[in-house]
């Protein structure tokens, strides 16, 4: 993996370019399309069977509004669509009720669109100047969603996954045995929030390149 | 509506405000409890400290210097205060910094 870097060519004449393998690229694919499905967006790359399933749009959308009503059960869709008033219930309910199918369609449209680019062959992820942003929220949403499973709730959490996560890498080339027993999917998962976070940061990197 | 406003324009000003009290005081009472409202941003432990920068520059239109500085406020004492005004305007703000993942919440300033 390689983060993102500055390029510019003839097709895209300023853009951030990150180097995925194979394997890498369809971690991550998965992940955008699990978020999408958890914001409540349909299937990325089925969206045409999913239309046909005889749903009204009217029903949908209705839907959509029944769950805005209170805040989500799922704690990682809280951290994604929080309370925006937690000492005031009507001003959080009225808030929600307004905003959150605004928010869920921009967040599940920009994670769609990061789960297209990533299903281009090559190990290339091309993002044009005009998308950096919106693809850098988008890994904050999925960043939000891996911590809320990962339980991190404070800064010191997030060190001590950070440190955990060096640990294990250490100790899968074998240069130390590991002191404890890591459940392997929380291992797992912590790798993927932390090389997401890298690449947010290189892509961060590109797009405060001028910032003054 | 266009016709509505032509004649309400046409129509002498003395002769209209002298016809208003009721709707007058409607207007103070939803001044009063409108009041001034706060945007506030938390601190999370997700978040990365340039990114958190770059959205309050290129949101609020900060300098670099001042985003970071508030940015920095966040990090160290929980929270910051991004904006005030009438709820409404706090709502639009809370609804963008939720599209880009921060955790901004709304109040009154007098709590």
């Amino acid at each position: 993996m390689r983060g993102f870097q500055a390029v510019a060519d003839v097709t895209e004449p300023d853009a951030a370019v990150a180097e995925l393998d194979a394997e890498e690229r369809a971690v991550i694919a998965r992940v955008v399309a699990d978020v999408g499905l958890l914001l409540g967006g349909e299937p990325f790359g089925m969206e045409s069977e999913v239309v046909d399933d005889g749903e009204d749009p009217v029903f949908r959308y209705l839907r959509g509004l029944e769950n805005a009503l209170t805040d989500p059960a799922d704690p990682a869709v809280l951290r994604v669509l929080p309370n925006a008033a937690p000492d005031d219930r009507e001003v959080a309910d009225e808030f929600r009720r307004f905003t959150e199918p605004e928010l869920r369609t921009l967040k599940v449209d920009r994670l769609r669109r990061i789960w297209h680019a990533l299903s281009d062959d090559g190990p290339e992820w091309v993002v044009p100047a005009a998308e950096a942003m919106d693809t850098a929220a988008a890994l904050t949403d999925i960043r939000l969603v891996l911590a809320s499973r990962l339980g991190l709730e404070t800064d010191e959490d997030a060190a001590e996954l950070h440190a955990r996560i060096d640990r294990a890498h250490d100790s899968s080339t074998g240069a130390h045995a590991a002191h404890e027993a890591e459940n392997p999917e929380r291992v797992w998962l912590g790798m993927l929030y932390e090389a997401l976070t890298w690449l947010q940061e290189s892509l961060m990197s590109y797009v405060m390149r001028d910032d003054v | 509506m266009r016709l509505v406003s032509l004649a309400s324009a046409a129509r002498p000003y003395p002769e209209n405000v002298s016809t208003q009290p009721l709707i007058a005081s409607d207007v103070d009472v939803a001044t009063r409890t409108g009041d001034v409202w706060i945007t506030l941003v938390w601190n999370d432990p997700v978040n990365l400290m340039s990114y958190v920068t770059h959205v309050f520059q290129s949101y609020f239109g900060w300098s670099r210097a001042e985003a970071e500085r508030r940015m920095h406020e966040v990090h160290e004492k929980g929270k910051t205060v991004v904006s005030s005004g009438a709820r409404e305007r706090m709502e639009v703000d809370v609804q963008a910094m939720h599209g880009f993942g921060l955790w901004a919440t709304l109040q009154t300033s007098g709590e």
